[in-house]
């Protein structure tokens, strides 16, 4: 440019150029010049700061929520890559991913929950190599989360974390009775329930909703495990009305008797969604109920007065044992993606240990282990009710348990077949046996819908 | 050196149009392909966004459909399961519970709103905006409320009911018993819909002529005989007008439903939309979500033919 313009320069000094024609030529050159540069500058950037859409969850817990946003962050500049967030929540999430992968415009890496290497396996790219990486440095994936990450031995996702809870209970009402911390539901909770209660003052022994939503979702699931029934046998076949009809029965009738024969849970109970246990429970109307770790959480943050007075334990059981399934979330990466290489390189630096560790730690026991090695770490030890939450994750089992993780055992928790099994028996007044019957119906149509491919 | 040939007789300027030409324009008429252009922009438009996303849907209706895996063509398995499916024939009852009683209801109460707004009150303009107040209100706002309001434990009905008027020894699960929790959706159907009919009544109330009414008086009619002769004559076309369009819109409420109970407990409150909902996101099984759409299709489309019709017939008087 130097060089033309000098030219023009010379020609204007030797008369052979009106200064006119010397302003409008040096203008295009200049102009030219500038426009070119701008180009060659975004083509630069172009091939040097790729572009990455990173969907994280948004959980309840806002301080992961802000920490894990950060992590990518940091990574993103240290990488030189532009990052566009986007959250899901428990209300949007698989809305979101079905339209965005129905739309053919995925991200390139997303917070899954469980159901989601299984749902969306036809979206997501193999990261075995990777998934066994990082467990083989952190001592091998924890059973539960195994079973969710992988299909037939090929890995989806990459396992991030699985929120840690249990039975939250009043240990001062508790201890004022003089009674022990319930290890089961029938008699241990039905007794403490019923002997804390005080409806007059409105406050009710137990909260627990068997309506559509996660909580009811995971509770009848448990229920039936405690009783030593399943919706399923051990090679995946329908079981809630054959194989497992009498413990099931009775699950079932324990679940209906909280409500209809025990009088324990509050009036309602059976409309409530995911919140409503949790604010029941800080308005101090309930004795005892089952969450995640972010209602201790809330309690914790909020400088609450029931958070010293609340004991999180371990999830009572039945005859059977005590089960639980806790989700493992993880991570997805999409096929669509350009950027895969990138995007392992993010889930490596998230799920390193010094920043897993940071994360871990202002999660007041959400955060749990999906890791042998994570589940020693001496974070679990700060708080005496971390340990019922640790605990309710190392013996977590799985959707379809005893018999494998399937595309229909997930389906059958996303119709929320279970509750409404239950519903059907509290609010539409089928007997158990008839309820029982009728959710068989409904799992073996999933079955056979789901076996077809 | 080239020889000019005579140019063949058919090349010679002939104006007259061909045959088929003549006959195209004796049929669609002399500017039939003016015609023709002016109607291209929106019959594309109509077969963009309305006759090819239609059509895609009836296809995949009849396909198993999975999420990011490609449709499988079933036929019409998936009409012939639904039909034969518990919840689903639930969900039918139960549409036609929340449409029908909250029409009514609405009818009702739409009407006793505009025979009150239109007799000489004071402050008539303020109660006008006032009822128009739920109308208004965005309808995940009224929802959001109403749940709070049901709300079994911290809910301000259950709080009047025992605490304040002391009516009750105990609260009620507004949402989630047998006898309450359609009562309570419809309710708030109603609640939100309600002004809609009464405002449009109110209009075709003030569009009657005074001297009916006073012909009427003098002939010795009661007011219920005037409301019966002169009133709902004169409001016949309105009122159907509003009734088919409120059927419409009650028949695809999806956001009341699904903000207060999601269909529970146990599917007593399921009605069609949020079912079709449930099939898409919740089991992802899109070609069973589109059926159960498409089944909406055969009322709805009576009912809006049933409109046209009347609009139409409004329109040439």
């Amino acid at each position: 440019m130097d060089e033309s313009l000098c030219q023009l320069a010379e020609r204007l000094d030797a008369g052979q150029l009106s200064r006119r024609e010397f302003l409008r030529r040096s203008a295009v050159i200049t102009g030219s010049t500038a426009a070119g540069l701008h180009v060659l500058h975004r083509m630069a950037d172009g091939q040097t700061r790729p572009k990455m859409r990173v969907w994280l969850f948004k959980s309840f817990v806002t301080d992961c929520n802000d920490i894990l946003a950060r992590q990518v962050e940091t990574w993103a500049k240290e990488r030189k890559v532009d990052v566009e967030f986007d959250w899901a929540t428990f209300g949007d999430r698989e809305q979101k991913f079905v339209a965005a992968i129905e739309a053919g415009n995925p991200p390139d890496v997303a917070e899954m929950n469980y159901q989601g290497p299984m749902r969306y396996r036809a979206a997501l790219r193999d990261v075995t190599k990777l998934a066994k990486d990082l467990a083989g440095a952190r001592g091998g994936l924890l059973p539960y989360a195994d079973r969710v990450v992988q299909v037939n031995g090929q890995y989806f996702g990459i396992a991030h974390q699985a929120f840690g809870g249990g039975l939250h209970i009043r240990k001062d009402v508790v201890s004022e009775k003089g009674l022990k911390m319930p290890k089961v539901y029938d008699p241990d909770v039905l007794d403490v329930a019923k002997k804390c209660q005080d409806p007059s003052k409105d406050l009710w022994g137990f909260g627990q909703t068997l309506n559509r939503c996660d909580d009811g979702n995971g509770f009848m699931q448990n229920i039936l495990w405690d009783y030593g029934g399943s919706a399923w046998d051990k090679d995946g076949k329908p079981a809630l009305a054959t194989t497992f009809m009498k413990q099931n029965l009775e699950a079932l009738k324990f679940c209906v008797d909280t409500i209809q024969k025990h009088k324990v849970q509050p009036p309602g109970v059976m409309g409530w969604t995911d919140v409503s246990n949790n604010e029941a429970y800080m308005a101090g109307k309930l004795v005892c109920t089952n969450n995640g770790a972010s209602l201790y959480y809330a309690m914790v943050k909020k400088k609450h007065p029931l958070a010293d007075k609340t004991a999180v334990i371990l999830t009572p059981g039945g005859p059977a044992g005590s089960f639980t399934f806790v989700g493992a979330y993880n991570w997805g990466i999409f096929q669509k993606s350009k950027y895969h290489e990138l995007a392992e390189d993010m889930i490596r630096w998230v799920e390193d240990e010094k920043h897993f560790e940071e994360f871990m730690k202002v999660s007041v026991g959400q955060a749990g282990p999906v890791y042998k090695s994570r589940a020693d770490n001496p974070y679990w030890k700060t708080d005496p009710n971390f340990e019922g939450m640790k605990e309710n994750i190392l013996r977590s089992v799985w959707p379809g348990y005893p018999g494998p993780i399937t595309p229909a055992a997930i389906e059958v928790q996303a119709q929320y077949v279970l509750c409404d099994m239950a519903g059907r028996v509290v609010t539409a007044g089928l007997s158990p046996e008839a309820a029982l019957k009728e959710a068989h119906a409904r799992v073996e149509e999933i079955h056979k819908f789901r076996s077809r491919g | 050196m080239s020889i000019a040939r005579p140019l063949p007789a058919k090349t010679t300027l002939d104006v007259r149009p061909s045959a088929r030409a003549w006959r195209l324009a004796r049929v669609l008429g002399a500017d039939w392909r003016l015609g023709f252009l002016f109607v291209l922009p929106i019959v594309t438009l109509v077969l963009a966004l309305v006759a090819y996303p239609f059509g895609y849907a009836v296809y995949l209706s009849m396909t198993r459909k999975f999420v990011g895996m490609p449709p499988v063509f079933v036929g019409f398995e998936n009409y012939v399961r639904l039909a034969h499916d518990g919840f689903f024939q639930r969900a039918v009852g139960n549409s036609a519970i929340f449409t029908f009683g909250s029409v009514a209801v609405k009818l009702v109460l739409g009407m006793a709103m505009a025979l009150v707004l239109t007799s000489p009150i004071r402050f008539r303009s303020v109660f006008t905006g006032i009822l128009l107040v739920p109308w208004v209100a965005p309808t995940v706002v009224t929802a959001l409320n109403f749940l709070w309001i049901y709300d079994g434990s911290l809910g301000v009905l259950n709080y009047l009911l025992v605490k304040v008027f002391r009516v009750m020894p105990q609260g009620v699960g507004w949402l989630s018993e047998p006898g309450t929790a359609m009562a309570s959706v419809v309710f708030v159907n109603i609640w939100r819909g309600f002004p809609f009919f009464g405002i449009s009544f109110l209009a075709g109330m003030k569009a009657i002529p005074a001297d009916l009414y006073e012909a009427a008086a003098v002939d010795g009619a009661s007011v219920l005989q005037r409301f019966h002769h002169v009133t709902l004559p004169g409001l016949r076309n309105i009122l159907i007008i509003v009734v088919l369009l409120s059927t419409i819109w009650t028949f695809n409420d999806f956001a009341i439903v699904y903000i207060l109970t999601k269909g529970g407990p146990g599917g007593a409150t399921m009605v069609l939309p949020v079912f079709t909902y449930e099939m898409a996101f919740g089991a992802q099984r899109l070609g069973d979500a589109i059926a159960v759409a498409l089944y909406m299709l055969p009322p709805l489309a009576l009912v809006i033919i049933l409109l046209a019709r009347y609009m139409r017939r409004g329109s040439a008087r």
